[in-house]
């Protein structure tokens, strides 16, 4: 009954992923026999592997800067998911008026909206005739930039689909802290800082590695938000993947591209993992 | 992607039971009560508007405005025209009959593919077990965008480039994760005392399952099933990716949208595309925000 689930993963996902390291390895047969046939300025390897594709690729000066792009705009939207997500948590935990309830219910809007049109709306809201240009003018800010098609508008759009996955993960992870130690600490006199810093953040780690690394695994692999609201140059990967394959005919570079954001996610991965693994030993050593 | 496709991920253990921790502390939370505080309360909530609101609402004005020249906070002539010219194009009306086509497809396909094992998962021990329902997540463990050109690479020699069964294959594999975790953990929670005693006044095994199992698993079912749909009805690169030229459905269409038609066009036509994630999304709203996630993403 398992079977046909791991059928599909195995024969959509893995063995895609295997083709696609033997076809950036220069392994034109099998499964790549295909898509070999009219691909343009493709490295072959007759026998053994050659890494030719990779050397092309990394020495293509656009492609490095469209990694670093990718880099810069997943390390920045990593550190904003997480200090909002935790800003909007803790506010959430340690309030129970209505403003924590619009504050809760305006942080998970965007799980409502396809990522499309949140680009789209991203994108005319900061554009040179938005409404942050528009706010600006009238308050006299007339050199206000428009983040329209700039990697600043990438970020604001990552950030934007990520929050509600942050605020969900750390708000549940706040809330499983019990209130015996938020409270024990506040009758000791620690004020609502130290009190955050030493109770609340300690025990809080786990959701916190998890949003930054679903974030970043996201953000690597997206299209639409960098496509729809970034510039044509440098610009994400996924979007110089999607023109490498469409536009240049250029299937193994595309693939080659593919592997890099691949190995950026699984360093991003490990992370996770040895998050995971230090927190279970430590709460088994305590048991 | 959708923002719920990556959601998704969080939502294995939503129907098990909550941990007594958190019952416990919503029913007497510590919390601040200083002026400061709630100040800084307000100031979120006027940053949450601009930031999450403000590009939704400015979108939704476009759709109706006639003339609006810059520096005006409103359009200064409002008009209907918009969406005439979105309901008389042929393409566009096109791309909304596919959408209604492949989603319900991929969603049944997900939960014929998936429900059984969900199944399994829950009520047999078989070794592997864990290995294997962590193996699904493989799906979400990629970056997308890297998986998808992979795949495409490879759907050259299956013959799916381009054709219909390929973009069932793109938006299904952006539902399995959901179609399987959150049904394994609704047949989890049905205790197997109630399946037992159903077997003991004399139900065989198919009338305990339709009888008693399902409709105790049918909410969690349901919820995955939503968000399935979604998943399907909003994913774009896959699609754009594999079902160009042949396949073109609401999200893959608003890629040319944005950059071939008037933004009012554009506008009206993400109206009508938010509009089955808005209502479908309000159905499981309860369940996404029931606040169980992290157990869920700890390996052990």
């Amino acid at each position: 009954m398992v079977l046909p689930p791991v059928a599909v993963v195995a024969v959509f996902i893995g063995l895609p992923v295997g083709a696609a390291i033997a076809y950036t390895l220069g392994k034109t047969g099998g499964p790549n026999s295909t898509v070999a046939l009219f691909a343009q300025r493709q490295h072959v390897a007759h026998h053994g592997v050659t890494l030719g594709a990779y050397r092309e690729v990394l020495g293509n000066a656009h492609v490095r800067t469209d990694l670093w792009a990718t880099v810069w705009v997943t390390l920045v939207t990593v550190v904003c998911v997480v200090l909002l997500s935790w800003a909007i948590g803790l506010y959430l935990r340690l309030s129970d008026t209505w403003i924590a309830r619009v504050v809760s219910a305006l942080s998970v809007v965007p799980l409502f909206i396809p990522v499309v049109i949140a680009s789209y709306a991203i994108l005319t809201f900061y554009a040179a005739t938005g409404f942050m240009k528009t706010l600006a003018y009238h308050v006299g800010w007339h050199s206000f930039p428009t983040l329209g098609y700039t990697l600043t508008a990438v970020v604001i759009g990552e950030v934007w689909v990520n929050v509600p996955f942050g605020v969900l993960m750390m708000s549940s992870g706040l809330n499983s802290v019990p209130n015996a130690l938020i409270e024990a600490a506040r009758d000791s006199g620690a004020s609502l800082p130290r009190t955050v810093r030493s109770v609340l953040l300690p025990m809080n780690v786990i959701p916190t590695v998890i949003v930054a690394t679903f974030t970043g695994i996201y953000v690597l692999g997206s299209f639409t938000v960098p496509y729809l609201t970034g510039p044509s140059a440098p610009n994400l990967m996924g979007v110089s993947m999607q023109q490498f394959f469409g536009s240049f005919n250029q299937p193994q570079q595309a693939e080659v591209m593919a592997m890099i954001v691949f190995v950026l996610a699984a360093g991003i991965g490990t992370i996770y993992v040895w998050a995971n693994v230090r927190a279970s030993k430590r709460a088994s050593s305590t048991t | 992607m959708s923002a719920v496709e990556h959601q998704g991920v969080a939502l294995g253990d939503l129907e098990q039971a909550e941990l007594p921790v958190a019952r416990a502390n919503r029913r007497r939370r510590p919390t601040v009560r200083s002026i400061g505080f709630h100040a800084l309360g307000i100031v979120l909530v006027a940053a949450l508007l601009l930031f999450m609101i403000g590009p939704l609402l400015w979108l939704m004005l476009r759709a109706f405005s006639g003339l609006w020249q810059f520096p005006q906070f409103l359009p200064s002539h409002w008009t209907l025209q918009w969406w005439r010219s979105v309901f008389d194009d042929k393409s566009l009306g096109n791309s909304m009959k596919l959408s209604f086509e492949f989603a319900p497809i991929v969603t049944f396909a997900s939960a014929a593919i998936c429900l059984p094992a969900a199944y399994a998962f829950s009520r047999l021990n078989f070794p592997g077990r864990r290995v294997l329902l962590v193996s699904l997540f493989a799906t979400n463990a990629f970056p997308k965008i890297g998986l998808y050109i992979s795949m495409a690479g490879v759907f050259y020699s299956l013959n799916l480039m381009g054709t219909f069964l390929g973009v069932v294959v793109v938006q299904l594999i952006g539902t399995i994760v959901f179609m399987t975790w959150i049904p394994t953990a609704a047949f989890s929670s049905i205790p197997r005392s109630l399946e037992e005693a159903a077997r003991d006044v004399g139900a065989g095994p198919l009338r305990v399952f339709f009888r008693v199992t399902f409709p105790l698993a049918a909410p969690g079912i349901f919820v995955a099933m939503i968000l399935s749909f979604l998943a399907a009805f909003d994913e774009a690169q896959g699609t754009f990716l594999v079902g160009i030229p042949n396949y073109i459905t609401m999200p893959t269409e608003m890629y040319t949208l944005v950059l071939n038609y008037p933004e009012q066009a554009a506008a009206v036509f993400s109206i009508l595309l938010a509009i089955p994630s808005v209502v479908l999304m309000s159905f499981a709203r309860k369940h996404v925000m029931g606040g169980k996630l992290a157990e869920g993403f700890q390996i052990r």
